[in-house]
């Protein structure tokens, strides 16, 4: 009796600490401190340290670069006011006066002129800065900087408002030594305050801003790696904001009167590329066969939920240069039959399809197995580790693989030349070992020429190739999903996928 | 020499009739035996192949016809599950019969000769010991690359060390008895000496670690799977149908519950006859 | 007694180097280049080759490994993170104590449900309680420990909004994850526990106090659970090295910053050091909890305390 009287007891103050240490979810009015939850973790907030999704969403509310991207992808004005070409190789750029670095420090054009420096010997953005010539960079006055391209570059400027461009403070970096990637000093609207590794990343106002100063007193950016467990977070109060909402979660978010669902289409691409210097994929009626046996339709409602939408060219529909009025492949599972047995493949063949571990992949390969196997082609998949998938996709090893591609400058250099031109092939990014004389010259010319009109007129014409020779079968093209608690104004998501959040706030 | 064997035979009867007398023990007999049947006959119980897809009937709930519902790729769920418990079954199996074979080879010879090979192998247990298993299994699944082999091996190899303690302990034991001497006193050889009398002596303690330890690799196999270095789809493996069907386990937990039960009953009846086993073999819980 | 501690802490040595001269080995092995994925799919075959030379991989294996140990005698210095540039020893400081915090109140969780439940099945053998008390125990080993945390959350920060779902600060985000890990061993330390006191149970000692007429409650709690535990502490020690691995999948699903987390990542990253590091701690940590064990075992224990006198 007693010893039953104690467990009830016990189990009773149990349950009423559980009740009581249940904080109300419900936001307080008058909040100035906003919880966003994603899922990747950063590297560093050295942004010539790494080039990952989840350092550039923390360090673009720290950084700025010369020129800013905006949401709606044009170019404004941003550490620096105005900007001249002089030659065709060269430019001339007048910086803001009065912005102070986080430390107090004055931004100058030697700061500009270290950043870039430090940027071009990084190996892992180096190739974000391009063809500037090192030796070209001249710090003209405190506020002026000028510096060249090696060789005629047209999409220079998007390149520099890449968040890897941001700007640094020389002392500051020469301060951190090592250790610069936890001790960031930029001159955006937020500074840093702490990182708990895995955990959270801290970041205050800055209150000597030289802009409009950020709304909110405090950012904490939550890592949270379970998609499921993020949109609970979301839910339950444990985040104002998450990025990156599975497609699973996306009507139960959209559904929910307390919660703002934001979708815009992103920059990226997800495609099935053919090693097209491997038997039978260097015939273009086997690629073309395989581009007609499968419905892209199903792919994107049963593995995206209807996220996103089947991709219609090479590139993501609002990256300068996009051609939207290619013909698609619509499924027609005779044409295909008839195309194969054209390639002497009247049987069908047996091939591999590779991906990473990355479950909306996975989901696409089993679906692509499951409809060529109605043209007679056997798909076996091998799912490959990332690193070794990336390692022998460059090598050639391969037959069919899943991969995406990400514009981040918006512009269809970044998004064609590393993938289709005939140079790029293995480890820059061609991956399909894909080369055509034609598309190599239209690629050079969109890469050179400054006329927007005859880039724009190249590039339409290599995506009309590609096509038509079909080393990709164009898959999907993606969406930057957010959820917000609808008490939260002002949030913008940008293409790219690095959202501003300076503007955001409460509304009570 | 006949003498032993009988007196082995019949303690393995006693053993067996004392077995049945556990109700516990016997359930779990009895649903492994009919998982294995299952495995089996997968193709003939399954009413429909676990490939095919339908996408015009994804997340169907549990009905007539779909007995356990349909996944996002509108596959029968049931028919999934049932050539699932062959893969599954397949990896506890083997994955413990691997390890089983390295560690009690390991165990037997360090236990028997003693002396360098003793030293060397154990400094290695330690070693491995010292590395928590599913750790061990990632680096090893990281090195051999993904599949049901390279994730039998990793399962596998990664528990060797807690056979290879298991059997030299034993083996150490039994080498002190007197018809180990008196064996050897009759010419018989090593060989023959560990085959004949010290393996049989060693299993009871073996087969009690074995059949929780195919528990525990198709658990580990689940777990890889969850780190992301599981099976080849469209296989479906337990571990694996758990993993994929995690996502949508809000809306449609169908897709989870499942194989989840399939591995929860696997598990339950593994450890039942394990426990009612160990009961039974263990001399020193003998009334 | 402490000469016995001192040597065994020695031992502890030639495991460590074993230990790391293994994962080394292995990592050097596994296919695939800690610059590739550091990189990423745009880098050029320039940059792979820069930061390769700037990370020393292009050493031979032996100088490779010979540097990290000198570097770590000499200089105390775990190296840096090839993808973080952070230095190992802060990286695993900065996670280790949550780990440890975690493994512990998972250990806590497993003896506070299996110890009850193996006495009870003990005790009550062959009846229809122990059968119900071993199955009970059973349910939580039965579940893979993904399904179990994700069902966990559902109920209790989903649908009764009383646990938080992620993080690991205060003791309310704490619940569910030393749940979700400790459960999974709870069966383990109840079948431990229940042998062991059965076989306590026929010892003469316990005949002896039951003919002088002591409750049976008393008998249990006063006798047999002294000599119970002795056996039990040893699986708990093991079960301890058990929780560290669960971790792994524990810190996935709740967020938690461990050291488990920070392994897996390593490892798909071949971030070498990092995983030198983790795996040198969890093992160093692991054999202290082994040496721990057998020093309780011989406080435990009468007879073996005798030996170390």
């Amino acid at each position: 009796m007693k010893k039953k009287s104690v467990i009830l007891l016990s189990l009773g103050i149990i349950f009423g600490l559980l009740v009581a240490g249940c904080a109300p979810s419900t936001p307080q009015p008058g909040r100035d401190s906003l919880v966003v939850a994603m899922g990747g973790n950063p590297v560093t907030l050295d942004p010539h340290g790494s080039n990952d999704q989840a350092s550039s969403r923390v360090h673009r509310q720290i950084y700025e670069t010369l020129i800013y991207q905006t949401e709606s992808l044009d170019l404004v004005p941003a550490l620096a006011t105005s900007w001249t070409q002089i030659d065709e190789l060269t430019f001339e750029f007048k910086l803001k006066a009065g912005v102070t670095f986080h430390n107090g420090e004055p931004l100058t054009a030697s700061d500009v002129k270290f950043t870039l420096e430090r940027a071009l010997a990084s190996a892992f953005i180096g190739h974000i800065v391009g063809p500037i010539d090192k030796e070209s960079i001249t710090v003209v006055d405190d506020l002026t900087i000028r510096f060249a391209t090696t060789r005629p570059f047209a999409p220079l400027l998007t390149h520099l408002a890449h968040p890897a461009m941001a700007i640094l403070n020389e002392k500051a970096v020469t301060e951190g030594g090592e250790d610069y990637g936890v001790n960031p000093v930029g001159t955006g609207p937020f500074k840093f305050v702490s990182w708990d590794f895995d955990e959270k990343v801290t970041l205050e106002r800055f209150d000597d801003y030289h802009d409009a100063k950020a709304l909110l007193r405090e950012i904490v950016f939550r890592i949270i790696p379970d998609n499921t467990v993020r949109t609970i977070e979301l839910e339950t109060g444990g985040a104002d904001i998450i990025f990156d909402i599975q497609p699973a979660d996306v009507s139960r978010v959209d559904a929910e009167p307390t919660l703002t669902l934001v979708r815009d289409a992103n920059l990226s691409v997800t495609y099935i590329g053919f090693n097209v210097e491997k038997a039978p994929f260097n015939d273009v009626r086997v690629r073309q066969a395989i581009n007609l046996a499968i419905d892209m339709e199903a792919v994107v409602n049963t593995v995206y939920a209807g996220v996103g939408s089947p991709a219609k060219g090479p590139l993501g529909p609002n990256v300068f240069g996009a051609n939207m009025d290619l013909d698609g492949w619509d499924r027609d599972v005779d044409a295909a039959k008839a195309l194969l047995a054209d390639a002497g493949f009247a049987d069908g063949f047996t091939t591999t399809l590779w991906t990473n571990d990355n479950l909306q992949r996975v989901q696409i390969a089993e679906i692509v197995q499951n409809q060529l196997a109605d043209v007679g082609i056997t798909v076996e998949i091998v799912e490959v580790e990332w690193t070794k998938y990336l390692a022998d996709t460059a090598a050639g090893l391969h037959d069919m693989f899943i991969l995406g591609w990400t514009t981040v400058t918006a512009d269809a250099d970044y998004g064609l030349y590393a993938l289709f031109h005939s140079s790029a092939k293995g480890t820059p990014g061609n991956r399909t070992f894909y080369g055509n004389a034609r598309v190599d010259e239209l690629l050079d010319l969109g890469r050179t020429t400054t006329d927007q009109a005859a880039r724009l007129a190249a590039y339409k014409e290599a995506q009309e190739i590609i096509r038509n020779e079909a080393p990709w079968v164009f898959t999907w093209t993606g969406e930057n999903i957010s959820g917000t608690h609808s008490s939260v104004t002002g949030f913008l998501q940008h293409p790219a996928g690095h959202h501003r959040l300076d503007k955001v706030s409460f509304n009570d | 020499m006949t003498v032993y064997s009988e007196k082995r035979q019949s303690l393995w009867l006693e053993s067996w009739h004392r077995l049945r007398k556990n109700k516990a023990a016997v359930l779990g007999l009895v649903i492994l035996v009919f998982l294995l049947f299952v495995a089996i006959f997968a193709d003939v119980i399954a009413p429909f192949d676990f490939r095919t897809q339908n996408l015009n009937a994804v997340f169907v709930k549990p009905n007539a016809t779909h007995w356990f519902g349909t996944d996002n790729f509108g596959r029968d769920i049931f028919s999934r599950v049932v050539y699932g418990s062959r893969i599954s079954l397949q990896i506890g199996f083997i994955a413990v019969g691997i390890a089983l074979l390295i560690g009690g080879f390991i165990g037997a010879v360090s236990g028997y000769f003693g002396g360098i090979f003793d030293i060397l192998f154990m400094r290695l247990v330690d070693v491995m010991l010292a590395v928590p298993t599913i750790l061990l299994a990632i680096s090893i699944v990281a090195v051999l690359g993904p599949g049901i082999t390279n994730l039998m091996i990793a399962v596998g190899v990664s528990s060797v060390p807690s056979y290879a303690r298991i059997v030299r302990a034993n083996v150490m034991s039994i080498k002190q008895m007197q018809y180990i001497e008196a064996a050897r006193a009759m010419g018989s050889t090593n060989f023959r000496i560990i085959l004949k009398h010290v393996i049989p002596n060693t299993l009871a303690p073996v087969i009690v670690q074995s059949t929780i330890g195919v528990a525990g690799a198709i658990l580990s196999a689940a777990g890889l799977g969850f780190i992301g270095l599981g099976i080849q789809p469209p296989n479906p493996e337990w571990g694996s149908m758990l993993n994929a069907g995690r996502h949508f386990i809000r809306d449609h937990p169908h897709l989870t519950t499942y194989p989840g039960l399939a591995i929860m009953i696997t598990i339950l009846s593994l450890n039942l006859l394990g426990d009612g086993l160990r009961d039974v073999l263990d001399p020193k819980l003998k009334e | 007694m402490i000469k016995y501690i001192f040597r065994r802490i020695l031992l502890v040595i030639p495991v460590m180097i074993g230990v790391s001269f293994l994962v080394f080995t292995m990592i050097h092995f596994t296919p695939g280049d800690p610059v590739i994925t550091i990189l990423g799919e745009t880098a050029s075959q320039e940059s792979i080759d820069q930061l390769r030379e700037e990370l020393g991989l292009n050493d031979p294996f032996l100088v490779q490994y010979f540097t990290y140990v000198r570097n770590i005698v000499v200089d105390q210095d775990l190296g840096r993170s090839y993808v973080t540039n952070r230095p190992v020893a802060s990286e695993i400081i900065s996670r280790y104590p949550n780990t440890l915090k975690l493994a512990l109140l998972g250990v806590l969780v497993s003896i506070s449900i299996g110890i009850p439940l193996g006495i009870i099945s003990a005790v009550k053998q062959y009846t229809w309680i122990d059968n119900v008390a071993m199955f009970f125990a059973l349910i939580g080993v039965s579940m893979p420990i993904f399904w179990q945390g994700i069902l966990l959350i559902i109920l209790f920060s989903v649908t009764l909004r009383i646990l938080p779902s992620s993080g690991f600060n205060t003791w309310q985000q704490m619940i569910l994850p030393a749940l979700t890990l400790g459960t999974g061993s709870a069966a383990i330390v109840a079948r431990m526990t229940r042998s062991s006191m059965l076989e306590v149970y026929r010892q003469d000692y316990i005949r002896t106090a039951r003919s002088k007429g002591l409750g049976e409650f008393t008998v249990v709690v006063r006798h047999a659970l002294r000599n119970t535990l002795i056996p039990v502490v040893t699986i708990i020690g093991l079960q301890f090295g058990f929780l560290l691995g669960g971790a792994i999948v524990t810190e996935t699903i709740f967020s938690i910053p461990g050291v488990g987390r920070l392994m897996v990542d390593a490892i798909r990253q071949r971030d070498m050091l990092i995983v030198q590091g983790g795996v040198l701690v969890i093992a160093f940590t692991f054999s202290l909890i082994n040496l721990f064990v057998d020093i309780m075992y011989a406080f435990l224990d009468p007879k073996i305390r005798a030996q170390y006198k």
